[in-house]
């Protein structure tokens, strides 16, 4: 086991250990650490959402530590690279012989450029082809449900023994399995991946991945670079193992250093020792015609990805103009609360997956088209599925690039992410006449009151909107299903891109006070007929 | 569901023993003062703190061990359903629950769980109604919240008006014993949320007995769930806003208990306000049908009831 192996394996643990951090909610760990270290994810949201974060430093250590080094993070640190790595070792078959791509490795710089094109009108296209957003989603939106389904059979199994010796801790443990939508598509794209990982070594690395190509950018001519001494015999070792296909098939003494990723399988194969990574220049250096693509070639990538954001910008469901407070979204599409307003927040968000992965109710859901398709894979809160808990900043904790604000947690009670609305003609209480009031049980707000109507020997709720967050609770409660009685409409709700929830919100006149804690003074209730108390005759 | 009906065959023996002996003892072996003395009451309610209040009405039923014989299991359902502090009365006083583990403890039982299907998310409710570090610290794990549907299966109930079965916990069918722990609370559908409405807790799907009338639903349920002992917190009364609340919470300062889960209901009714007025319990829809269907009795008038202050 080499050196790098040993380097990638922590890297790769400590990617996962974090995610795992992320989903468990322990406080105190950086878990978008290695999102933020992505060239791409970080170059083009620093263009999309015209911001330069603090959150970004450690892709700026990665920019900077490349001219010196190489694209020693493709090789060592990035997750996608490792698993990729490691899946090869599994393939069930052996190839010998790794074609070079030379004109296919260009490709890199046109998904980069499309990227960056999209980017200079505020489109975020990084999603599609960030190694770090794409890896993170298939650890968090495929494996750890994967992990959690088996998780529950192994417990199901263990179950009558556990049962026979009482064993309540256990017993009683219960693992929830998280379903998310557009999971096949990770795994569509992930399963592709792998069988073109198993043909060919890094094929991903060299031949798509916008990030590698931004680093080979800046990798031209590294500090630490490859030399091969007198000692070669030209017995071209090296050429058949380099899994990038870097050095020159004809001449094995050269080799392109925008294209190495620093593995340093050849020094550690070369028979004579005749190859040395190392520091300052070198009188037989030769460069071969670099794999670059031309500059007009890359500005027509950028112009597509251009026009592409531009034909997303008139989406009917896209975002229009900049959101503001009380602008109408489209039906259902249920922001995670602290989310920048429409625009900004589709500029920032890098579709990762970690807010949904780490959503503790899993309400978040990664969408399809319903925000159009720039808007694909972004997240929202689906109240069928489960409720946002105003307590709850998890989304807003692991966003990297802060789409999702992290508010204090008092600004946070004040977030407005739409309007309950009671569907009268569904409702158990208004149109069967039975008692229920489960909408107004499960209200962590004071949105939902009982009232007396005429003619109806029941209770029947009653939203008050300026009450109103928008969490879902009752939706997700509502016995009436699939389509509930009471639903959540993103109506009314208040999306900041600066300033404070808590005064935005009193200024419009909400009153967004938990029942726990019972600080504001609210307007007071409409009382009910008198003599009458819900739920007796 | 053969354990079930065992369970009930057994309990029913026992009352059976116990209303024979009751008619009995006062000619052959007792004296008249004596034998009033010894025949417990229907209803024992315990103005005092949480704790003693709670072991003094179980006592004045004649002790634990009336109801948990050694090496019995037992379950103990408190309302834990809400992540709310005790002072909120939208859950069981974590020193009532407690008591009834050390009682049941006491008494010799091989197991004692206290459950309940939680409404919010499980670990909130355990940690914030202050009832798992309470009991937990009595007896390691006992309290959980059962909320996996793999966890419940399906029971009958022959008497159903409305419902025909439901998912019950498989930890109460396997249960010898099963005491109510509710606390005393208003309820937006039910009027009233004590220990037969309590049962709902027990149960996996909670959602239809919405659609199917709520009241004829929990009598339904208790046809089948019938707690031995039914000791009702009302220290704090949740008297507006339930069950969740915020409301006005009354300073009950009392525990009822009863082998009776119909009069122990019926008696919290009448004794507290609702929404600032007074109610019979047969203004309780689910109170009256359990009554008038043979679960209980509502005429609490007519019961014999000892109250007592510790």
């Amino acid at each position: 086991m080499s050196f790098r192996w040993i380097i990638q394996g922590i890297n790769l643990a400590l990617f996962l250990f974090l995610l795992g951090a992320a989903i468990k909610g322990s406080a105190g760990w950086p878990v978008d650490l290695y999102l933020r270290m992505d060239p791409v994810l970080v170059f083009s949201t620093f263009i999309s959402g015209r911001v330069l974060l603090w959150a970004f430093l450690p892709a700026l250590i990665v920019f900077a530590a490349t001219p010196i080094l190489g694209r020693v993070f493709c090789s060592h640190f990035c997750p996608m690279g490792t698993t990729l790595e490691f899946l090869r070792k599994l393939r069930p078959w052996r190839r010998s012989n790794n074609p070079s791509f030379k004109r296919l490795s260009a490709a890199k710089y046109l998904v980069l450029a499309f990227i960056l094109g999209g980017s200079f009108l505020g489109i975020s296209w990084v999603f599609i082809a960030s190694p770090l957003s794409l890896i993170t989603r298939f650890y968090g939106l495929f494996i750890y449900p994967l992990l959690a389904l088996l998780g529950q059979g192994g417990l199901l199994l263990l179950r009558p023994l556990v049962e026979r010796w009482d064993w309540n801790a256990l017993l009683f443990t219960s693992v929830t399995v998280p379903r998310f939508f557009t999971q096949i598509f990770v795994l569509a794209f992930f399963l592709a991946l792998f069988i073109l990982e198993g043909l060919f070594p890094r094929f991903w690395c060299r031949t798509l991945c916008p990030a590698g190509a931004l680093l080979a950018l800046f990798s031209r001519r590294p500090l630490f670079r490859r030399k091969v001494s007198e000692g070669c015999t030209e017995c071209g070792k090296c050429v058949r193992a380099c899994p990038t296909a870097a050095i020159a098939e004809d001449d094995p003494r050269s080799s392109h250093s925008e294209e190495c990723i620093v593995c340093l399988t050849c020094e550690r194969i070369c028979p004579e020792k005749a190859v040395l990574f190392s520091i300052g220049p070198s009188k037989r250096e030769k460069r071969p015609e670099p794999f670059v693509l031309e500059r007009r070639q890359f500005l027509l990538g950028g112009a597509v990805g251009f026009l592409t954001a531009a034909a997303g910008l008139t989406d009917p469901k896209g975002p229009r103009g900049k959101g503001k407070a009380g602008e109408v979204l489209t039906a259902g599409l249920l922001r995670p609360p602290g989310s920048l307003p429409e625009k900004e927040f589709l500029a920032r968000c890098v579709r990762c997956g970690e807010c949904v992965t780490a959503c503790p109710t899993h309400v978040l859901q990664p969408i399809w088209f319903e925000a159009g398709f720039i808007g694909l894979f972004s997240p929202k809160t689906l109240p069928q599925v489960g409720y946002c808990d105003p307590l709850c900043r998890r989304c807003a904790q692991v966003c990297p690039t802060g789409a999702i604000t992290l508010l204090s947690p008092e600004d946070r009670l004040w977030v407005k992410m739409g309007t309950a609305v009671i569907h009268k003609e569904k409702c158990l209480a208004w149109e069967r006449k039975k008692g229920c009031m489960v909408c107004d049980e499960v209200c962590p707000y004071k949105a939902v009151e009982f009232r007396f109507q005429e003619g109806n020997p029941v209770a029947v709720p009653e939203v008050h909107e300026e009450r109103c967050s928008g969490c879902g609770y009752c939706e997700f409660y509502c016995p009436v299903k699939p389509d509930a009685a009471i639903t959540v409409s993103p109506n009314g709700a208040v999306r900041l891109a600066k300033g404070s929830y808590a005064e935005t919100a009193q200024k419009m006149g909400l009153h967004l006070s938990l029942k726990q804690a019972p600080s504001l003074p609210l307007p007071e209730m409409k009382p009910g007929a008198p003599g009458r108390a819900p739920g007796f005759d | 569901m053969t354990k079930m009906d065992m369970n009930r065959r057994d309990f029913l023996k026992v009352q059976l023993a116990g209303a024979v002996s009751a008619f009995l003892a006062p000619g052959l072996l007792l004296t008249g003062r004596a034998a009033a003395q010894s025949a417990p009451p229907d209803l024992a309610v315990v103005t005092g703190s949480p704790g003693p209040a709670t072991r003094a009405a179980v006592d004045l039923l004649g002790g634990i061990k009336q109801f948990v014989r050694p090496g019995q299991r037992v379950v103990i359902k408190p309302n834990m359903s809400f992540s709310t502090p005790p002072e909120r009365a939208s859950n069981t006083h974590p020193e009532v629950v407690r008591e009834l583990v050390i009682l049941c403890q006491e008494a010799g039982a091989s197991s004692i769980l206290v459950v309940d299907h939680t409404l919010h998310r499980p670990e909130n409710c355990l940690e914030n109604s202050g009832i798992r570090a309470a009991c937990n610290a009595v007896v390691k794990n006992c309290v959980q919240a059962v909320n996996d549907p793999s966890l419940f299966s399906e029971v009958k109930i022959p008497q159903g008006r409305r419902m025909n079965s439901t998912e019950v916990m498989k930890a109460v069918l396997q249960s010898d014993v099963l005491i109510a722990a509710p606390v005393a609370k208003s309820h937006s559908s039910t009027g009233v949320s004590l220990s037969m409405k309590g049962m709902m807790g027990l149960v996996y799907d909670r959602r239809t007995m919405h659609f199917k009338d709520i009241h004829t639903c929990v009598v339904d349920l208790c046809t089948v769930l019938k707690a031995q002992l039914t000791v009702i917190d009302a220290t704090r009364v949740l008297s507006t806003g339930g069950p969740g609340g915020p409301g006005t919470v009354l300073p009950g300062r009392m525990v009822i208990a009863s082998r009776d889960m119909v009069a122990a209901d019926a008696y919290t009714v009448a004794q507290f306000e609702w929404y600032e007025q007074k109610f019979r319990p047969a203004q309780v829809a689910h109170i009256r049908q359990a009554h008038e269907r043979g679960l209980g009795r509502m005429d609490i008038e007519n019961l014999k009831i000892k109250k007592i202050t510790v």
